[in-house]
């Protein structure tokens, strides 16, 4: 699980957050709970030391301490009822003391006679053997012509702590698995109103600069994420105008430069018709003739190029033997090769069917093999593979030339891009030839990627689709 | 604004409708230096109307034309069932627009900027409707080049060629003295996936110079620099 995603970390706040005022309440409600009980005990234990000193400690003189200590016993009935009753006059001697209770919880003769203390009313907890807890409340009492007794009245703790630990056990159990379900809970909520996020996600990662006509979906909700989709939906239109602008640029401005380039052409070829010309002069002629045609050469190029983008490739779509393709043209470059001493070895064992347009994948092999011709010295070698890796058609054309820089690697496909600036001059071309093997394999789907060492040599790659039965209309 | 060329009657007429004023110029000097009657328009509808009005043995069109496109004036001339041959004449060369014509009934295409004299063999070729020299064998000085057997001798001895060297040696000596541009002899001898190489070309030629010239003091394969080449023994022009 991606712990930095959105739906991460809303739903781990909000688990989190929940789980500390869950803690809060409950620890709150245990603790004033507990004060609670024990108070609501302490008001009754007070009560009852009341009574005692009210109804028979005040008359104590004419009834007599036996029979105080006789009533009180059969009043409460502390040995069944399980109280601790005892009555102790100012110098600490007993008046009276409840026996043990019968269920034997404790032992009145445990508890041991207090220190006076000047307070009228007031009580104390004692931790019993057996991790009982006596709650005992005591009242000095004190009237004008009586002597002065100590009337303490207690009782276990023990089922107030057992209620709170049976609280206590029911919070520490349900508070995690309340958080676990308000977090499951939360988790798909919040899947849920983030799923168009995924979608839109989805969407925008299939777009390039060769879909740039589709849109993203937009879940009329709305809500913000209608809103994104909608402002991601009007800026790829912007980019699509741009994008359509460049490159009608093109086409425009490769349609605009022929008629100009005829006219130059044809005044020229005029010219050099005239045979009272001097050898300088046709000379000069013949050098302005050469650069029409290279103009003319990189229009057409450019030209196809923009084509290329407007994916007129797939009009020619046939099905064919690519090892047979390469072959052949390796055969007819041959010569090229040969005039620099370059042996080109074509490796093609098997035949290799591929969809598209053969005479634009002929051109792919027949731009790298020129490539790896200018490029590599007298006495080279050149290998053209074709073979078929995991259901796809690979096309390789190494070389032992100069190679390419690490830094100009990415750059070779691109338009206009020469890896050295000072060979430009040389062999009239324009740096279009590799941009134009992208384009092509761009438009049949095809990869073309380049590894080279510097003084070893690069190894051109193209990797495109067999051809199956299914992938052709 | 229509220019008439008429020398003679039996000469070729042929109809030019073509825009750009300077371009249409330079095809009309040209044609009419190789003697042919030319008519030129400016405008799609003037040329629709020439078309209509006169029997033409061949129209050169330009497609992008103010009034009617050149693509219109194909389907009307078509329509009218008319078999003159029509040779398109364009800016954009997308196969597209290629295919469309072609469906439309152009009978050849040539793209801007194009050689004059690739302009010149397809209109020959147009207007007699087939090869040029179906003759078996072709004679260039001391040259002699057997169609049937693809043998080449010259002076009576014979030279060894590839089967690249030949095609190449028999393109040039289809048409004795006319210069070929590179982009004509990769066209015709190699396809359209060479275009972007021009020196494959040269290469080809220096090594057919090598085997038919080097030996000879006549010299029969020439270079016109900036143009192209082609294959005389200086009487043909």
């Amino acid at each position: 699980m991606n712990t930095r995603s959105i739906s991460f970390r809303l739903v781990a706040w909000y688990a989190g957050l929940l789980a500390g005022i869950f803690l809060l309440l409950c620890a709150l409600l245990y603790l004033d709970l507990r004060h609670f009980l024990e108070n609501d005990l302490r008001e009754s234990q007070s009560r009852r030391t009341r009574q005692i000193a009210n109804t028979l400690l005040a008359h104590v003189k004419q009834t007599g301490e036996p029979y105080v200590a006789s009533q009180t016993k059969d009043w409460y009935e502390p040995e069944i009822n399980d109280r601790f009753i005892r009555i102790t006059r100012a110098d600490g001697t007993l008046v009276y003391v409840s026996d043990a209770p019968k269920d034997g919880s404790f032992d009145s003769a445990e508890v041991p006679i207090f220190p006076p203390s000047s307070q009228t009313e007031f009580s104390r907890k004692l931790q019993l053997s057996g991790n009982k807890t006596l709650l005992i409340a005591a009242l000095n009492f004190k009237s004008s012509g009586n002597p002065a007794y100590l009337v303490e009245f207690g009782e276990l703790l023990d089922p107030v702590e057992t209620m709170l630990n049976h609280l206590f056990l029911q919070l520490v159990l349900g508070l995690p698995l309340a958080v676990v379900i308000i977090a499951g809970g939360g988790y798909l909520l919040v899947r849920r109103a983030l799923t168009p996020v995924e979608q839109i996600t989805r969407a925008a990662e299939r777009i390039t600069q060769y879909n740039l006509s589709e849109r993203l979906p937009v879940s009329s909700t709305g809500d913000e994420l209608e809103r994104l989709s909608v402002s991601l939906n009007r800026m790829i239109t912007r980019l699509d105008d741009a994008f359509q602008n460049s490159k009608r640029f093109v086409a425009d401005a490769s349609h605009e430069l022929r008629t100009p380039l005829t006219i130059l052409r044809g005044e020229l070829e005029n010219l050099n018709e005239d045979a009272h010309l001097n050898l300088e002069v046709r000379d000069q002629l013949g050098s302005l003739l050469e650069e029409v045609e290279r103009l003319s050469k990189i229009v057409e190029q450019l030209f196809a190029l923009s084509r290329l983008d407007a994916g007129e490739a797939q009009t020619e779509w046939t099905r064919f033997d690519l090892a047979e393709l390469a072959k052949t043209t390796a055969e007819q470059m041959n010569l090229l090769a040969e005039d620099k001493g370059i042996a080109i070895s074509c490796n093609v064992d098997k035949k290799v069917p591929v969809a598209g347009d053969r005479a634009r994948l002929k051109q792919v092999v027949v731009n790298l093999l020129d490539n790896a011709i200018k490029y590599t010295p007298k006495q080279g070698a050149i290998q053209l593979n074709v073979t078929t890796v995991n259901g796809h058609a690979v096309l390789e054309v190494v070389d032992n030339g100069m190679g390419i820089p690490p830094d100009a690697q990415p750059h070779v496909f691109e338009r206009f891009y020469r890896v050295d600036q000072t060979r430009s001059g040389d062999s009239g071309s324009a740096g279009l030839g590799l941009s134009i093997v992208k384009s092509i394999c761009t438009a049949h789907g095809a990869e073309v990627e380049v590894q080279s060492t510097i003084g070893k040599g690069s190894r051109f790659r193209v990797k495109l689709p067999l051809f199956s039965n299914g992938n052709i209309s | 604004m229509v220019y008439s060329f008429v020398k003679e009657l039996q000469l070729m007429r042929i109809l030019l409708v073509e825009d750009e004023k300077k371009v249409a110029d330079i095809i009309v000097r040209g044609l009419k230096a190789e003697r042919y009657a030319v008519d030129v328009c400016h405008d799609g509808q003037s040329g629709w109307e020439m078309a209509n009005t006169y029997d033409y043995d061949l129209i050169v069109l330009d497609l992008m034309l103010p009034g009617l496109t050149g693509t219109e004036i194909l389907e009307k001339v078509r329509r009218k069932n008319s078999l003159v041959p029509i040779l398109i004449l364009t800016a954009r060369d997308g196969m597209g627009d290629k295919i469309k014509n072609f469906e439309t009934g152009a009978d050849d295409y040539l793209t801007k900027p194009f050689a004059f004299a690739e302009l010149q063999v397809r209109i020959k070729a147009l207007l007699r409707r087939g090869p040029v020299n179906r003759s078996s064998v072709l004679r260039v000085g001391d040259l002699e080049i057997d169609r049937l057997s693809q043998n080449v001798k010259r002076a009576g001895k014979k030279i060894e060629l590839t089967a690249k060297e030949y095609s190449l040696l028999e393109y040039l000596a289809t048409h004795p003295g006319r210069v070929f541009s590179r982009t004509m002899i990769i066209e015709h001898v190699w396809d359209q996936s060479f275009e972007g190489l021009t020196n494959i070309v040269d290469v080809y030629v220096r090594h057919l110079r090598e085997k038919l010239d080097d030996a000879f003091p006549v010299k029969l394969l020439r270079t016109v620099r900036g143009v192209g080449y082609s294959l005389s023994d200086g009487t043909q022009t």
